[in-house]
């Protein structure tokens, strides 16, 4: 069952200063990062990563995400804020009005480029992964977490 | 895996129990191979929602379906992973599936039971236009998701010699959709060029162009004419693009190296693939007489092995009717058999840079072949997965065929991964 994405991760989706990263797993369990992924905002509330590579790890990974149900990461971080988003790809369009959309509008912004998969992406787990967020949870949850000098008189 | 036991198999496993079974196979591909094997009935229900603007419906094709029927029905199927299905409509009596509507989307139903969502194929702008000549474009190039289709000639020529493959029903299928169609049975190069020229114009929707037709015997030298034939019409394509290369797949008779390079040079063709249909020697001298005949099996496989120094590794393929193999009653008798001996000979060939594909024999009216019935699903499974890693093995790739340039290969589906 997928979770919907919060106001703040929307914010950062659409902010084009914003560093996105997409992670997936290989055969072995190796991770495969790649940052600056062009993200979008689905219809359904689901996210949509345009692979512009046939032949990328990314997109041999992602294939084996949807065929064994497997997991991706996604990082977004901006100004201070930092969110990690589990999601689970649930649909690759390589045709049809979705896929024909952007392979046009990239065409028309970026000149003679290549659109090979719009992955569709359902977040299963967002998580405020920003310095506030973090030091306010071990704070009050795992207390033990410190240095005694941060406390000393 | 089940035993073959004439025309049918016992101890059969279902598509849940072979996706237990096989847990590193790709549930959405065994999927996939089920549905060709049992095919597809649409619901009343699936029927009202199509729609014909954007949903495109069946166009000509070489060959025919299992009931025998050229109807207005959706062409075909894709999966959520991009995976395509080519559907044959089937009666419900013959437990295909079925294509039904779930919360207002098409899905995949067996025997009541939810098993999938699907998409129908999209339809392509041009197929709303007419050739210059005043031919609907849909019957020049037929579409899939993501390739053209261009059948120049339906007629083969082993079939006037009765000497046509046992599983085909080419010419059966071709004199139905002219009577019935108005469909030509042999295309001018012109209309052609004209359909590619006015397809290509939707930007993103296609990847490559794959010609086939029935077999020519004749010129000076065997198959000079089909030679001649396609040349000619690839030179007509060419005329739409600024490279002298265009992604493309012939898939033809068994030519040799003078023909071969005559076809290199004279066009933009980049692939080439013949299909030995059955990968045994006296097997395939049954079930394809006319090409053991008039070439043999041994030259034909030759041919092919001799096209990679042509057309490069990873470039030239065959192409199996699989299960055809386990026809009655000169086939394999059993599907371990079939299987052994199938991926031996692929290995024979992949060593030496050919990369062999299967498609799921479907038994068709209008073939011989009639009345007996396909392999398991398991058998189907098994075999997809050894084609796949003797691509593996011998990195050998198939993007000339894959789940996009073509989708009608489970094995070469799985290679998506290479």
């Amino acid at each position: 069952m997928g979770t919907a994405l919060t106001k703040e991760i929307v914010g950062l989706l659409t902010d084009s200063r914003t560093s996105k990263v997409l992670a997936t797993v290989d055969e072995k369990g190796f991770p495969h990062a790649v940052a600056g992924v062009p993200l979008h905002i689905g219809e359904q509330g689901n996210l949509l990563y345009l692979e512009y590579f046939e032949s990328s790890a990314t997109n041999k990974n992602l294939t084996r995400s949807i065929w064994f149900d497997g997991v991706v990461a996604i990082a977004l971080s901006n100004a201070g804020q930092s969110f990690q988003i589990k999601g689970r790809p649930i649909k690759n369009h390589i045709t049809g009005p979705l896929f024909l959309k952007f392979y046009q509008e990239i065409r028309s912004i970026q000149g003679d480029v290549n659109l090979a998969s719009v992955w569709e992406i359902e977040p299963v787990e967002i998580i405020d992964e920003g310095q506030d967020a973090r030091r306010e949870y071990e704070h009050t949850k795992r207390p033990f977490f410190t240095h005694l000098d941060r406390i000393a008189r | 895996m089940a035993r073959h036991q004439g025309n049918k198999t016992n101890s059969e496993l279902s598509l849940a129990e072979i996706v237990a079974k096989y847990p590193d196979f790709p549930r959405l591909i065994a999927l996939k191979i089920d549905v060709q094997r049992r095919g597809v009935h649409y619901t009343e229900r699936a029927l009202a929602a199509v729609d014909y603007s954007i949903h495109q419906m069946r166009s000509p094709y070489l060959f025919g379906s299992r009931d025998g029927q050229i109807k207005d029905l959706p062409e075909s199927l894709l999966l959520r992973d991009g995976t395509t299905i080519l559907t044959d409509p089937t009666p419900p009596d013959q437990n295909p599936y079925h294509v039904d509507l779930v919360d207002g989307t098409f899905a995949l139903i067996d025997n009541g039971q939810f098993v999938e969502f699907t998409d129908l194929w999209p339809k392509p702008l041009y197929y709303d236009k007419k050739t210059s000549t005043g031919i609907p474009m849909s019957h020049i190039a037929s579409a899939r998701p993501q390739r053209l289709n261009v059948f120049q000639s339906s007629y083969c020529h082993f079939w006037a010699e009765d000497q046509g493959c046992k599983f085909c029903d080419i010419v059966t299928h071709t004199k139905q959709q002219k009577s019935e169609k108005g469909v030509p049975t042999r295309l001018k190069p012109s209309d052609i060029s004209e359909t590619i020229k006015e397809a290509v114009k939707e930007s993103g929707r296609f990847t490559n162009i794959c010609l086939t037709s029935g077999s020519v015997l004749k010129g000076k030298e065997l198959f000079d004419q089909e030679v001649d034939f396609y040349i000619e019409t690839l030179q007509a394509i060419g005329e739409n693009f600024t490279t002298k290369k265009f992604p493309s797949q012939l898939i033809s008779s068994s030519f040799n190296e003078k023909q071969l390079a005559r076809l290199y040079e004279n066009t933009g063709l980049m692939s080439y693939t013949s299909d030995l249909e059955v990968l045994n020697e006296e097997v395939f001298n049954w079930v394809c007489p006319g090409k053991a005949s008039k070439l043999g099996y041994q030259e034909w496989k030759n041919r092919l092995v001799r096209a990679v120094d042509i057309f490069g590794r990873g470039n030239v393929g065959t192409g199996l009717v699989s299960g055809s193999e386990l026809a009655l009653p000169h086939g394999f008798k059993s599907e371990n058999d079939a299987l052994k001996a199938t991926l031996e000979e692929a290995e024979y060939l992949a060593e030496r840079g050919v990369t062999t594909v299967y498609i799921v024999w479907v038994p068709r009216p209008g073939s011989y072949f009639h009345d007996q019935q396909n392999a398991s699903l398991e058998y189907y499974v098994q075999k997809a997965q050894g084609l796949h890693n003797l691509r593996v093995k011998y990195n050998l790739g198939v993007d000339f065929d894959d789940y996009r340039r073509c989708g009608n290969h489970p094995d070469s589906d799985l290679s998506r991964l290479l």
